[in-house]
C-alpha cells in the first residue's frame, strides 16, 4: 500500500480547501464554515455525547441509554448525509485517482480515506467519543472498548453511507430507477407510523425488534462500550463484520458497470415534445427558453429524485411533528410541512441555476436576445414544477386531516406553499447570481450547492417548519383557521417580492456575466 | 466607421483582469470575405480576444466594429449575423443534438419550418444522426461537429471559430474546409483561432500573430506562401507558417537531456 502518496494526496485535498479561501467569498466562507463548524463540534460533544453518557450513568441504564443515542446517530448520520450530500464528496474520483501510480486496491483506499476525512464526518466521531468518554469519566467502563467500538461504528456509518450512495446513484440511471427509488423512500418514511401502533398493541414485539436490532452496529458498539469479557468481544465482532461485509458490497458496488438510461426516440415525436406545448403558455418569447429549462430539470437525476421525494417528506414531517398530539398540533405540523413541496425539488438547480450548464452558459450571452430572458425562464420553470406539486399535496392532506373537514384548515397550508414558491424561487434568482458554484449535473449525491444557497435551502425549510410552532407558543391564535386570513398578506408580500427580483436580477445579471463565466466555466 | 471593405475592426482593445493584463492595445482590421487565422502562442489572449469579439467580456478601452456598427454586449442586431463556436463549444449537455440546434435556431430568430429543415440538413451533413444519446455521450469530436452546426445554422455574415479542428477526424476537418470556403466565397468572413499550424496555413488567406499580453506582432497575407514559397520579414525567408510563428513568438525547442 502507497501510503505515502495517500498521505500526499490528503495533504493535496486540503491545500485545494485552502486554495479556496484566495477569493474574497472564499475567505467568508470559510470563515463561517469554520466557525459553524467549531461552534457544531463543542457543542454537540459537550451536549449530545457527554451529555448523553451521564444522563446513562444517571438512569442506571448505560447501555439502553447508548443503544438509542448511538441507534440515532448512526441512522441520522447515514440519512442525513445522503439526502442533505453533506460529506458526500468523492474529492477525487477514481478516474482522477489513475494518473497516479496506484494499484486499485490503493485507488479504493485513497478514495474513502479522503472520503472519510470529511470534517462532517468529524463531527459524528466528536459525538460518539463524548459518550464514550461520559461513561468512562462518570461510570466504570472502559475507555479502550469504547474507543474502539466507537471507531469501528463511526467506520461502519462511513461505508453504509457509501454502499446506500452508489446503489441509489446506479438504480437513478435506470429507467424504473426513480420510481423505485420513491417507493423505498415512501416506504421507510411510513414504516416508523405504521410499526408504533403495532408495537404499542402488541408489546413482546418491542423485544423481538430487539433481540433482532442487537446484530446491528449500533447495538453492537453499545455492548462493547457498556459491558466487558464476552458480551464486549460479541459487540465489537458484530460491528467489525458490517465493517468488512459492507466493504464488500461497496466493492462490488463500485466494479459494477455503468448503466445508462437509453431514451430511443423514432423520428415521429423529434419536434412533438409535451414539454414544447408547456412552455409555450410563456409566449413566443420565452417558450424555447422555457422548454429548454424543462428538459434540464427533468432529465437531472437528483431533481428527479427530490422532487419525487418531497411529497412523501411533506407527509413524514407532518405525521412526525404532529404525532404527539390529535387534531391541531398535526394541523400545526402540516401548515409547516406542506410548503416544503413547493421548493425542495427544484432547490439545487434553483438556487445556482447556472451552475450545472458548463460550458453552454455563454451561450446565453451569445444569443440575439436579452440574456435576463433565460433566467427568468429558468426560474419560471422552477415555479412551474414547484407549483405543479401542491394541489395534489392539497388533495393528500384533505384526505389525512382531521374530520369534520374545514375548508380552511385546506386553505392555510396551501397559501403558506404559496407563500414559500414565490419567496425561494425569488431567492433563488439572487443566489444564482451571487452565489454561483460549479456543479456536476450528473451527480446524485453531495451537497454541491454555494453557502449562499445552503442557507437560502436549509434556512427557508427551517423557517416553514418551525414557524408555526413558534407562533404556537407565542401566538396561538396566529395558527387557528379562524385567522385564515392571515395566510394572505405573506403571500402577497412573497408575490411582490418574486416580482421585484425578477426585474432586478435581471437587470443585474449582464453585469455578473464576466464573474458567472469564471466560475461555471472553472476558471475561478 | 468601419470601412466597407471590414467586416472586424478592433481598435486599441485593452482587457484587463484586476491587475492582469490579458489583451494590450491591440489594433486589427479583417476585411469582408476574408478566411483569417489568429494565431498566438497559449495564454497570449486569442480567446479573450474573441470574447470581446462576441460580446461574452466587456473591454476595458477600445473599441470593436463589426459589419460597420459599434458592437457591444448589448447590440442584438449584430449578434445576430454573427456564428460563434466558443472555446468551450457552449453545449447544453442534457439536450439531444436536435434539440440543441433546434433551440439555438429559434433563439435566433429562426421559423419552425426553416429550423426543422436545417436542423435535419445539419445532422445528416456532419453525420450527427446517431439517436438516443445526449451531447454528454457524444465523443469529443462529434461535440465539435455539434458546435459547429449550431455556429452556421443561422446563416451568419461573420464566424468566429475558437480552435475548431482540434479533436475531429480527418473527414470532419475537410467537411469542415470545404463549407468555410463556399462560406467566405459568398463573401462572408470567417475568423479562427488554431494551433493546426498547417491547416490554418492552407485554409487562411491573412493571419494575424500575437504574443502576450494580447499584442499584435505581425499580420499579413498568406497567400504569397502558396505563391511564392515564402514569407518575407525583417529581412529573413520563413518557408512555413510555423517557422514565423515560431520566430515571432520567441518559442524554442528546449533540450531535455533526461527526457
Amino acid at each position: 500500500m502507497n501510503w505515502k502518496l495517500i498521505g500526499d494526496l490528503i495533504r493535496l485535498r486540503y491545500k485545494l480547501m485552502w486554495a479556496k479561501t484566495r477569493s474574497r467569498n472564499g475567505k467568508i466562507a470559510l470563515f463561517v464554515i469554520g466557525y459553524l463548524l467549531f461552534a457544531l463540534l463543542v457543542a454537540l460533544l459537550s451536549l449530545g455525547g457527554l451529555g448523553a453518557g451521564i444522563v446513562a450513568i444517571q438512569s442506571g441504564k448505560a447501555e439502553r441509554m447508548a443503544q438509542v443515542v448511538l441507534s440515532g446517530l448512526f441512522v441520522n448520520a447515514v440519512f442525513g448525509t445522503i439526502l442533505l450530500g453533506f460529506g458526500m464528496s468523492a474529492v477525487f474520483s477514481d478516474t482522477e485517482l489513475r494518473r497516479y501510480p496506484l494499484h486499485e486496491r490503493e485507488r479504493f483506499v485513497a478514495r474513502h480515506f479522503l472520503g472519510i476525512v470529511d470534517p462532517f464526518w468529524f463531527l459524528i466521531l466528536a459525538l460518539e467519543i463524548g459518550l464514550v468518554v461520559g461513561l468512562y469519566v462518570y461510570g466504570t467502563y472502559s475507555l479502550l472498548n469504547g474507543a474502539a467500538a466507537v471507531l469501528l461504528l463511526f467506520l461502519c456509518g462511513y461505508l453504509l453511507t457509501r454502499v446506500v450512495g452508489v446503489w441509489i446513484d446506479q438504480l437513478m440511471a435506470t429507467r424504473s430507477g426513480s420510481m423505485v427509488v420513491l417507493l423505498l423512500v415512501m416506504t421507510l418514511s411510513l414504516a416508523p407510523g405504521t410499526l408504533t401502533p403495532l408495537v404499542r398493541k402488541n408489546p413482546g414485539m418491542l423485544h423481538q425488534i430487539v433481540a433482532v436490532l442487537r446484530y446491528t452496529p449500533p447495538f453492537g458498539a453499545a455492548a462493547a462500550m457498556t459491558h466487558s469479557g464476552g458480551q464486549a468481544a460479541f459487540g465489537l465482532g458484530t460491528i467489525a463484520i458490517w465493517a468488512i461485509l459492507l466493504t464488500a458490497v461497496l466493492l462490488v458496488l463500485e466494479r459494477r458497470p455503468a448503466e445508462r438510461q437509453r431514451v430511443v426516440r423514432n423520428s415521429g415525436s423529434l419536434w412533438d415534445s409535451p414539454l414544447d406545448r408547456v412552455a409555450a403558455i410563456f409566449g413566443p418569447r420565452m417558450a424555447p427558453t422555457v422548454g429548454f429549462w424543462l428538459r434540464f430539470y427533468l432529465r437531472n437525476n437528483r431533481f428527479r429524485m427530490l422532487y419525487l421525494f418531497s411529497l412523501p417528506l411533506a407527509a413524514f414531517l407532518t405525521f412526525n411533528m404532529g404525532r404527539r398530539e390529535a387534531g391541531g398540533t398535526l394541523f400545526t405540523a402540516a401548515l409547516g410541512a406542506l410548503p416544503v413541496v413547493a421548493f425542495i425539488g427544484t432547490s439545487r438547480i434553483a438556487v445556482n441555476q447556472y451552475g450545472y450548464v458548463g460550458g453552454g452558459f455563454c451561450r446565453f450571452f451569445l444569443f440575439p436576445t436579452d440574456p435576463g430572458v433565460s433566467l427568468r425562464a429558468g426560474n419560471y420553470a422552477a415555479m412551474l414544477l414547484g407549483a405543479c406539486w401542491i394541489p395534489p399535496t392539497a388533495i393528500l392532506w384533505a384526505f389525512f386531516a382531521p374530520h369534520p373537514i374545514d375548508w380552511r384548515m385546506i386553505f392555510m397550508p396551501v397559501m403558506n406553499a404559496v407563500t414559500a414558491l414565490f419567496l425561494f424561487h425569488g431567492v433563488g434568482l439572487w443566489t444564482s447570481l451571487y452565489g454561483p458554484r460549479r456543479g456536476n449535473y450528473d451527480k446524485s449525491l453531495g451537497n454541491d450547492m454555494s453557502l449562499i444557497g445552503n442557507i437560502a435551502v436549509v434556512g427557508l425549510m427551517l423557517g416553514c417548519m418551525f414557524l408555526p410552532m413558534v407562533l404556537r407558543f407565542t401566538w396561538r391564535a396566529a395558527i387557528t383557521p379562524d385567522f385564515w386570513w392571515l395566510t394572505l398578506p405573506p403571500a402577497a408580500l412573497a408575490v411582490v417580492f418574486y416580482a421585484a427580483s425578477l426585474r432586478g436580477a435581471s437587470a443585474a445579471f449582464p453585469a455578473r456575466r464576466e464573474r458567472m463565466l469564471a466560475v461555471v466555466e472553472g476558471k475561478a | 466607421m468601419t470601412p466597407a471593405t471590414d467586416a472586424i475592426r478592433i481598435t486599441n482593445l485593452v482587457k484587463r483582469y484586476g491587475d492582469s493584463l490579458a489583451v494590450g492595445n491591440l489594433s486589427l482590421a479583417v476585411p469582408k470575405g476574408s478566411m483569417f487565422g489568429f494565431l498566438g502562442p497559449n495564454g497570449s489572449g486569442k480567446s479573450t480576444t474573441i470574447g470581446c469579439l462576441t460580446g461574452l467580456l466587456d473591454p476595458s478601452s477600445g473599441t470593436v466594429e463589426i459589419m460597420g456598427g459599434r458592437f457591444t454586449a448589448e447590440s442584438a442586431d449584430l449578434k445576430r449575423r454573427m456564428g460563434v463556436m466558443p472555446e468551450t463549444l457552449g453545449l447544453f449537455e442534457p439536450l439531444y443534438a436536435h434539440e440543441f440546434l433546434g433551440f439555438v435556431a429559434r433563439m435566433y430568430g429562426l421559423g419552425e419550418a426553416d429550423t426543422r429543415l436545417r436542423v435535419s440538413e445539419l445532422l445528416a451533413a456532419l453525420e450527427l444522426t446517431e439517436s438516443g444519446k445526449t451531447l454528454a455521450e457524444y465523443s469529443t469530436g462529434m461535440r465539435k461537429r455539434v458546435a459547429f452546426a449550431a455556429a452556421v445554422i443561422h446563416s451568419p455574415d461573420v464566424l468566429f471559430l475558437d480552435e475548431p479542428f482540434e479533436s475531429i477526424d480527418p473527414a470532419g476537418v475537410a467537411l469542415m474546409k470545404q463549407w468555410l470556403r463556399r462560406f467566405t466565397e459568398q463573401g462572408r468572413t470567417v475568423f479562427i483561432t488554431s494551433h493546426v499550424l498547417e491547416t490554418v496555413e492552407r485554409l487562411c488567406d491573412r493571419v494575424a500573430i500575437i504574443t502576450k499580453p494580447g499584442k499584435l506582432v505581425w499580420q499579413g497575407d498568406i497567400t504569397v506562401l502558396a505563391n511564392d514559397g515564402a514569407i518575407q520579414y525583417d529581412g529573413q525567408t520563413f518557408e512555413s507558417l510555423e517557422a514565423l510563428f515560431l520566430h515571432l513568438t520567441g518559442e524554442k525547442y528546449a533540450d531535455l537531456h533526461w527526457l
